[in-house]
């Protein structure tokens, strides 16, 4: 009897260590998404490894930003070879660069004459850790303002409005009268749950008013007054003003916003570029009604858009790191990012197919996020940023729902970032 | 006191021996190295070092993790009770020979096998302001005049959870005491009958001592469940708003995915001494050492 247990426990543990085989020389690269996005890799790779002979296993990973986060997490502070190449949303470059999990890339970047100067200039800002390269851009994103043309139209207005002032009044206009046919109309939907979106159209209103996360020398600033204004501007926006349903700060993230407008149902939306395609869609209420502006700024200030998009990067662990680096080129590649653009509307990280005659004959919108994309502000570049992101979503949030008022959520928030400072700058 | 004989003895540890090992992997080593990493700078981004209480001496300044044990201790004592009482109801009701008795208890089992992420959307449909059920039945209704925000604030958010939670797990509840139930003999309640007992009087002096020990897993359970809470949180208030329904487990996650595994784990032993602590007071309550003789 116990030497039969024994062969049952042994049995057990060999079983389940043979599913950890190695992948052998195939390069394993994991990506998310939506299945549309999912079919454009896999046909993706199946062109590169036609090109090239050599094979690339997609690991599938869930379409929630979080959970690709998680995945990734695990398998590199366990060291694991795989997956050798992934992408990264920008808000985390810097804690797996920092952790040294990525690989540098100057060196094979030198050896296959990459051409930095192809991509925007967010390669030096995001990019880089401590001057080594560390990743690439796949594609940018940018926050934008959506508007229904044909409703300003209407109602004698032949541009967006350009300052909040403005926006408010035209806003508050067009929604009593639009009321009277539709009585969920709203004039103005954006992104206020809480989660990361939110810090990013916080960050929007905040420096368009000449505000924002003032970091300088281990000292961070939020309670500015420029920055209380703005959000008591936000939380107007929802409780004085009404443009914004009282559902912005529980529900809106950005799918929520795109549904919501696309079905008609609001004058302007504060979105990310995919939206754009997909209101363009046959089924959409809003097809040919809609069009892109810089977001408003205040009377002082000017436009501002957060950088948001995705990187890719190659893992420390890698076994098979420079045919990893074949595929990361293949990926950021004129051809490739002119596919992305085309096939599934995404804004490349090359700069030079913004200027490519096809790109911009099926997707003119592209010429007018250009400029939008030179001048996006990067959230602050540092490995701990998820955790000041944490503090500043719990207190704007706080003070959107009217539990804090602007100026007490600031401070707060300023004491509790500069804690979580005070923690990871010790040496 | 009965006597074994050395080859029945080893018999006996052998066939414990296959459980012991898998508890030791998947339970007790990773108990003990979170206890281990939570004494350490364990950040992904900096060096390693040792040290020592550092990140609990800031887990007790830090004031978001006050409130995630607010949260999650409001959370356990507001939902345990109210899925214990409606558990206990239905196990009565589904104990006598109701008609349909069979349909019923497999209904009542039917929320219990939806996957928690799975039932945490669902309410996340139902109380959507713009096309939940909730709004669209109290305008019909006319109980309120325009939609109203579920989740918006934080009493809203908490009771918005409890609900869903209460939805899911009273059927658990429903099952254990079920099985405790039938087990009681009905002699007993004959017995009483006969003495001139009332419904009430069966149900305190027959029902209810026997049920204990059943009543004390069920709770047990329950707390330690609740204490965990997760899913539920994650897909319905991620958290909101402003920070009000984030539960410790959801708390020490963050710092994880956040690449800082020391103050995770320090979290996480927390977690674990609560739930310690709770089991003992539950397993002495419920006198489980006297069962066994």
């Amino acid at each position: 009897m116990y030497r039969e247990s024994l062969i049952l426990i042994i049995s057990f543990f060999a079983v389940s260590f043979a599913g950890c085989r190695g992948t052998g020389d195939a390069v394993t690269f994991a990506v998310g998404g939506a299945p549309n996005e999912i079919e454009f890799w896999e046909k993706l790779v199946n062109e590169f490894t036609r090109q090239t002979g050599i094979k690339v296993i997609i690991l599938r990973q869930p379409t929630d930003t979080d959970q690709r986060r998680q995945g990734l997490v695990i398998s590199l502070k366990a060291g694991k070879s795989d997956p050798d190449v992934f992408l990264m949303d920008v808000a985390w470059v810097a804690q797996f660069g920092a952790s040294e999990w990525l690989e540098p890339l100057d060196d094979y970047i030198k050896k296959e004459n990459l051409n930095l100067d192809d991509f925007f200039n967010i390669v030096n800002l995001v990019d880089r850790y401590k001057d080594r390269l560390i990743a690439l851009p796949v594609y940018i994103d940018a926050g934008i303002l959506y508007y229904r043309k044909d409703l300003l139209k209407k109602y004698g207005y032949s541009e967006p409005p350009e300052t909040w002032g403005e926006f408010v009044d035209c806003a508050l206009k067009i929604q009593k009268s639009m009321r009277k046919i539709k009585p969920n109309f709203y004039g103005f939907l954006w992104q206020g749950a809480q989660y990361e979106g939110l810090v990013c159209n916080w960050l929007e209103f905040a420096a368009s008013n000449g505000g924002g996360i003032i970091l300088k020398e281990g000292k961070i600033k939020l309670n500015l007054p420029s920055n209380v204004k703005a959000l008591q501007f936000m939380f107007d926006l929802i409780h004085t003003y009404k443009i914004s349903p009282p559902n912005t700060f529980t529900e809106m993230k950005e799918e929520e916003v795109r549904i919501s407008f696309q079905r008609g149902d609001a004058l302007f939306e504060r979105n990310w570029p995919y939206a754009w395609a997909l209101h363009q869609s046959e089924d959409s209420y809003v097809k040919g009604k809609v069009d892109i502006a810089p977001l408003p700024h205040f009377a002082s200030g000017k436009s501002v858009s957060t950088l948001g998009g995705w990187h890719i990067g190659i893992s420390k662990y890698s076994d098979a790191k420079s045919k990893a680096f074949k595929f990361l080129k293949f990926v950021v590649s004129y051809t490739t990012q002119k596919k992305l653009a085309l096939k599934l509307g995404w804004n490349p990280g090359r700069k030079d197919v913004y200027n490519d005659q096809e790109v911009l004959e099926r997707l003119p919108h592209l010429a007018k996020l250009k400029s939008v994309f030179e001048n996006a502000l990067p959230r602050p570049n540092l490995p701990y940023y998820t955790q000041i992101s944490q503090v500043l979503q719990h207190y704007i949030n706080a003070a959107l729902s009217g539990k804090l008022t602007p100026e007490v959520a600031l401070s707060r928030a300023e004491k509790e970032a500069q804690n979580v400072i005070k923690r990871y700058e010790r040496k | 006191m009965e006597y074994h004989t050395f080859s029945e003895l080893r018999e006996s540890y052998a066939f414990i021996l296959p459980l012991m090992i898998f508890i030791l992997i998947f339970v007790l080593l990773p108990v003990l190295g979170t206890f281990i990493n939570s004494f350490f700078r364990d950040i992904s981004f900096m060096q390693r070092k040792f040290i020592l209480f550092e990140n609990y001496k800031q887990l007790f300044n830090d004031s978001d993790f006050y409130g995630a044990i607010r949260f999650t201790i409001l959370f356990i004592l507001v939902s345990v009770p109210l899925e214990i009482i409606l558990g206990l109801i239905f196990a009565l009701i589904l104990n006598e020979a109701v008609p349909f008795r069979g349909f019923l208890r497999a209904c009542v089992l039917l929320p219990w096998a939806i996957p928690s992420a799975i039932s945490g959307r669902l309410w996340e449909l139902i109380f959507n302001y713009n096309y939940g059920l909730a709004n669209f039945l109290c305008i019909k209704l006319g109980i309120s005049t325009g939609p109203i925000n579920w989740l918006g604030s934080s009493l809203g958010a908490f009771l918005g959870i409890v609900i869903a939670d209460v939805w899911k797990t009273t059927p658990f509840v429903t099952i254990i005491l079920l099985a405790g139930l039938s087990s009681i003999p009905i002699e007993l309640y004959s017995q009483a009958k006969v003495d001139g007992s009332n419904f009430l009087q069966r149900f305190h002096k027959v029902t209810m001592p026997l049920l204990k020990p059943v009543l004390i897993v069920a709770l047990l359970f329950r707390t330690i469940d609740a204490l965990r809470i997760f899913d539920l949180v994650y897909v319905l208030t991620h958290g909101g708003p402003g920070g009000a329904t984030t539960s410790l487990s959801l708390y020490s996650y963050r710092y994880f995915l956040a690449g800082d595994f020391g103050y995770g784990s320090a979290i996480s032993v927390v977690l674990f001494v609560i739930a310690f602590i709770l089991s003992v007071v539950y397993i002495k309550l419920g006198r489980f050492a006297e069962l066994g003789t």
